[in-house]
């Protein structure tokens, strides 16, 4: 569905907001795992915004629609994944053992 | 037997390239480029991933090294510059041509805060002696918005040309794909750089 004009403003607004909040939690909050959480949630939410109302993906057929959207919780999931499993990602990617 | 009243008979005004949904916003040419785009930066954000896994310390220093307001405002620019576009294709479906061009002209001027933003910010590096031969936080934010950089310049070339062929009556309510595979390419640049912003301004 196309959206409305109304409903591409709100969206804009929203996306500011967020942007606003997220960077200012990065200045305020102390790092750890709560930060990292909402730091990957708000990027997410962003990502799927510009997705669903400004690429208008619902739109498009599958074989676009599902690897855009897998791009978009791309970078999200990773910085969870990276906080929670840093060394053992180290491990694993590492060119020499030991 | 068929009489020449019975078979419906297509104009070129009824079969337009708006009217014939393919599923594809825009046209395939530009999902190659969009997906090749994505398929880059998804690399270049396991490196990212990769390197911060093995130097820790570097990446969680890094965000306070760097000039927090660029990245702020150049994620301002390009959601705003977005946010324009997508008001372009709104105007430009209900034939609204003088109003769609509006918009765009207002994205340009827009967007071109984002490579003078990153000019600056470059320059405030310099001066902070952060180039691009200092640790591995530098190394991966260099090449990733300098990459990201080159991919707005692109963007900002189409733009004018889509803004050309508008103010030339090329594009209308029934036909648009070429607007519209554009401004699929700025959403996807647009949303790269909202997966960047984070990694190296706020995630510490």
């Amino acid at each position: 569905m196309k959206p409305s004009f109304p409903a591409l403003v709100l969206t804009w607004i929203l996306l500011v907001i967020l942007t606003l909040a997220g960077a200012g939690l990065g200045e305020g909050a102390s790092p750890g795992v709560g930060l990292t959480l909402i730091v990957a949630f708000i990027t997410a939410l962003k990502g799927g915004m510009v997705i669903e109302e400004f690429l208008e993906i619902s739109g498009a057929r599958p074989g676009l629609r599902y690897p855009v959207r897998v791009f978009g919780l791309l970078v999200p999931v990773c910085m969870v994944l990276v906080h929670l499993y840093g060394p053992q990602i180290a491990r694993l990617t590492s060119l020499t053992s030991g | 037997m068929l009489d020449s009243q019975s078979v419906p008979v297509y104009t070129a005004e009824m079969v337009t390239p708006e009217s014939r949904d393919t599923g594809i916003p825009g046209n395939w040419a530009i999902w190659v480029g969009i997906l090749a785009e994505m398929t880059e930066f998804a690399l270049m954000f396991f490196v990212y991933f990769i390197a911060r896994a093995h130097h820790p310390e570097a990446f969680h220093q890094g965000p306070a090294k760097l000039w927090t307001l660029a990245g702020i405002v150049n994620t301002l620019v390009m959601l705003t510059s977005s946010f324009l576009v997508a008001s372009a294709i709104h105007a430009i479906r209900a034939d609204r041509a003088r109003t769609a061009l509006t918009w765009l002209v207002l994205a340009l001027v827009t967007a071109l805060g984002y490579p003078i933003m990153k000019v600056l910010e470059f320059r405030w590096n310099l001066a902070e002696g952060l180039d691009g031969g200092g640790d591995v936080f530098q190394l991966a934010y260099y090449y990733l918005t300098f990459n990201h950089l080159v991919h707005v310049i692109w963007g900002l070339l189409g733009m004018v040309w889509v803004m050309t062929r508008l103010a030339t009556g090329a594009y209308s309510a029934t036909n648009h794909r070429g607007l519209v595979a554009f401004a699929s390419y700025w959403h996807a640049t647009d949303l790269i750089w909202l997966m960047i912003f984070p990694l190296f301004y706020v995630l510490p």
